[in-house]
């Protein structure tokens, strides 16, 4: 407690003695490691978190909180990608899928001294499962099919589907999964913005939020239930996490390496190498998902044409993008999935870089080279529009190079930076935005479906989605193999359908996949044991700071 | 006042056809306006390289025999993006002004010329415009307007209309006195026929002044609107986008922040300084 209130300058002060003198000592601190109790993580950010219901957490900042102060039902080993007990000690599932019963770990309370029991596990997921319109919470992307909860006996809770939901049991480990206090639970979505407000049964528990600035989470001394195969057990060793917003990226490298930060996220291609240089530590967790990849609204006229959507993904050169812009943890895409994904195929041969066949689809699709260099047809230009995603690295970036190669082809793609208000609604036009970049992480084949169901984060914008803007564009043979990774419970066959909508989703050209995307983060020397789940969140539970 | 506005001309014209050179500072200001000018009118003649395509493998270069100014992220060569985005620094920087003189002048005329209630009321407008935030205003219309260049250029301009209006109505109040607007009006002048003959020729040589002081704030505001992004959509080389785009480097290529932000003050210093001698010379 006296720790926080001792000055910035001083403790800026400490730490960069503590910097300094390391050179000498650096070796030694990692030979010895024993991990030592206590000490504040000063923990840069890149954006302030916007929501801390849990299925909203997928945006990194927010999972970067909720992977602290919410424990999940069950683990994924990030290693072996295997489901381990967490808050279920044990679980059994039924033969067709959809029935899965979890025995609860006892013991374990929530933070606000509420016990995490069936019945507060049951009011999670029938929450996640269901949605709650009064309170504005959407069904959870990882839960399909649910039907109900019943509370078995205190410790016991099944779920039932009415479906086969063959994704559930990895869908329990996931950041949106996180389990809440049933008083979290009775709030709106409006209010969960407050970090304060979310009250889990994890390591850490929110003590105080400067919105957009600051938040500090403070170690729970109670904390006993962290992941059986974990090799540390009971409390986060660290006392304190202090998440700083920092939103420039040399602002957030310049403090870590003078010592004014131990870990901080997104670090750019570009500035690895001064990090590693500099004897800093580099992590760059896959994130195991959909590649970071550009996707097409078919909705828009200007790219309803497979034809000219195979020739924008024949006339980028991914090869490029990758060279110039990225480096060794950026591996090139290969598939809409990450190659370390479950049921990968590798597609590389439908998506090689070929500007003639580019070209000459083009011209089959009717849109002819004017004399100023532009493709046109009955008068109109190919001119495309997408804005940038600010969380994804170096997007702007990525986008005018591709702006770059498709102008090659006489394709105009302009590049809007624009504010967030502005890109989230645009973003839901079709018209607005034919084209958009677009990725998420997760270490399921059902993110196959996240991203492009409809009613989840129906990234082509297909009819039927959140959108009001599309007119007719929906693509049912693509929905119904998602549906189907969803409920297969072969896992065989869930594989095959997996294969299918990759290879469907690439021969129709909606999504031009780019790279798969790391989330890299770096460290202080005295920094150890930095964690990440499956997909690259971070976990502090068993990090330690070397004095 | 009257003998003033009689003598003003005379004393202008003699000051300003007087053979005296230009003060020393200004050779500097005027030089790099100049060449600022050539770079806006011919990009071309001073660099053979695309400003938005960029040579692969060539990225983060820093500067040197090749790149005088270094390449950025894109391997695009920093100097041709510098010069090429003369043009639409200063194409937007003589919109904004032209729209704040316009505007400005038209309601400050009328106003002034017109007096009573309708001086009144105009000028309370104006004063309701002055009260805004001149960046706040500015982002308000753009979001209405939409983003892009021109929309930047309009936004900035109207913000300027008031301080416009607010000048030349001053200046028409004592102009609109004096006694050959009287004779004018006398000897059977209408009207309209009277403010353009007599009031507005010499109410608009300090307007034409405080433009010129105007067009050097205007280029920092459209650099500020494009940095933030709300200007030319990338890979536009406009200079404030330049900036922003550059600060994620920083820590490693510092030339693709500093190049571009010293153009912009060099601009805005010369226009400043030039703006400044004219006003003294009008004054």
């Amino acid at each position: 407690m006296t720790r926080t209130s001792l000055s910035l300058t001083r403790r800026t002060l400490l730490a960069s003695l503590a910097v300094m003198a390391l050179p000498a000592r650096r070796s030694v601190a990692l030979e010895t490691g024993t991990p030592v109790q206590g000490g504040t993580l000063i923990y840069l950010e890149q954006q302030p978190h916007t929501q801390l219901y849990p299925p909203a957490g997928g945006f990194y900042p927010n999972s970067g909180v909720l992977n602290q102060i919410t424990d999940k039902l069950t683990w994924q080993n990030p290693d072996t990608l295997e489901i381990e007990p967490w808050i279920a000690e044990r679980w059994e599932v039924s033969d067709d899928l959809r029935q899965y019963t979890f025995h609860i770990r006892p013991g374990v309370t929530f933070s606000d001294g509420t016990p995490l029991d069936a019945s507060a596990v049951a009011q999670n997921f029938d929450s996640f499962g269901l949605g709650n319109p009064d309170r504005n919470f959407r069904p959870s992307e990882v839960v399909n099919n649910y039907d109900r909860s019943e509370v078995l006996d205190p410790l016991t809770v099944r779920f039932h589907f009415k479906q086969p939901s063959p994704g559930f049991l990895q869908g329990t480990s996931v950041i949106g999964s996180g389990l809440v206090a049933p008083a979290t639970l009775a709030r709106s979505f409006d209010e969960l913005g407050d970090a304060t407000l979310v009250v889990g049964s994890g390591p850490f528990v929110a003590a105080s939020q400067t919105t957009g600035t600051e938040l500090i989470l403070r170690v729970r001394e109670d904390y006993a239930w962290g992941p059986k195969e974990l090799p540390h057990q009971g409390r986060a060793l660290l006392d304190e996490v202090r998440i700083l917003i920092v939103l420039e990226d040399s602002v957030r490298i310049g403090a870590l390496l003078s010592g004014q930060a131990d870990v901080v996220r997104q670090i750019q291609a570009y500035d690895e190498p001064q990090i590693s240089a500099a004897g800093f530590n580099l992590y760059a967790p896959p994130t195991r998902g959909i590649n970071n990849s550009v996707v097409f609204r078919p909705d828009n006229p200007l790219v309803a044409d497979v034809r000219v959507r195979r020739a924008l993904l024949h006339g980028t050169d991914t090869a490029e993008i990758v060279a110039t812009l990225f480096s060794g943890n950026y591996p090139r895409a290969t598939s809409i999935l990450s190659s370390q994904a479950q049921g990968y195929v590798d597609l590389s041969a439908k998506l090689a870089h070929d500007p003639e066949l580019a070209a000459s689809l083009l011209d089959e699709a009717g849109w002819a080279l004017g004399p100023d260099g532009l493709r046109q047809k009955d008068g109109t230009a190919l001119v495309l529009t997408a804005y940038e995603s600010l969380p994804q690295p170096q997007n702007r970036a990525a986008l005018q190079l591709i702006a770059q190669q498709w102008a090659r082809l006489g394709v105009t793609l302009n590049v809007l930076p624009g504010d967030a208000g502005s890109a989230t609604v645009d973003n839901l036009d079709p018209a607005k935005t034919p084209v958009s970049p677009a990725m998420v992480g997760r270490a399921d084949p059902d993110v196959i479906k996240s991203q492009y169901y409809p009613a989840n984060r129906n990234v082509l914008l297909q009819k039927g989605g959140v959108s009001q803007e599309v007119d007719s564009f929906v693509d049912d043979h693509l929905n119904g193999l998602l549906e189907g990774i969803a409920s297969e419970i072969d896992p065989a066959k869930r594989l095959a359908l997996v294969a299918e909508a990759q290879e469907y989703v690439v021969d129709q050209a909606y999504a031009i996949p780019i790279f798969e995307e790391p989330q890299v983060f770096a460290s202080a020397p005295h920094v150890h044991d930095v964690a990440f789940e499956a997909v690259g969140r971070p976990s502090f539970y068993r990090t330690w700071k070397s004095a | 006042m009257t003998s003033r506005d009689l003598d003003a001309p005379l004393l202008t014209t003699s000051r300003r056809f007087s053979p005296r050179l230009p003060r020393l500072g200004l050779v500097p200001a005027w030089l790099v306006l100049i060449v600022v000018l050539a770079w806006a009118v011919g990009p071309t003649l001073f660099t053979g390289q695309s400003a938005t395509t960029g040579l692969p493998g060539a990225q983060l270069q820093a500067p040197g025999l090749d790149h005088p100014l270094g390449t950025d992220e894109l391997g695009r060569d920093l100097l041709a993006r510098i010069i090429h985005g003369a043009r639409h620094t200063l194409a937007g920087a003589t919109v904004a002004v032209g729209v704040g003189l316009l505007a400005g002048s038209l309601i400050g005329l009328v106003a002034g010329a017109v007096g009573g209630r309708t001086d009144a009321i105009v000028m309370r407008a104006v004063d309701v415009l002055l009260a805004i935030p001149a960046l706040l205003l500015s982002l308000s219309l753009i979001i209405i307007l939409g983003f892009g260049p021109i929309q930047v250029a309009l936004a900035v301009g109207v913000t300027s209309v008031a301080t416009f209006a607010r000048l030349i109505r001053s200046e028409v109040l004592t102009v609109r006195q004096a006694d050959y607007v009287e004779a004018a009006f006398g000897s059977g002048g209408t009207f309209a026929r009277v403010l353009w003959r007599h009031v507005l020729p010499n109410s608009v040589t300090s307007v034409l002044a405080f433009a010129a002081i105007q067009s050097g704030w205007a280029i920092l505001q459209i650099s500020t609107l494009g940095f933030l992004g709300y200007g030319a959509p990338p890979p536009t080389p406009e200079w404030g986008l330049m900036i922003a785009e550059g600060r994620n480097y920083m820590t490693t290529s510092w030339w693709l922040t500093l190049f571009p932000g010293l153009a912009v003050i060099a601009v805005v210093l010369a226009v400043n300084a030039v703006g400044r001698s004219m006003l003294r010379a009008d004054a």
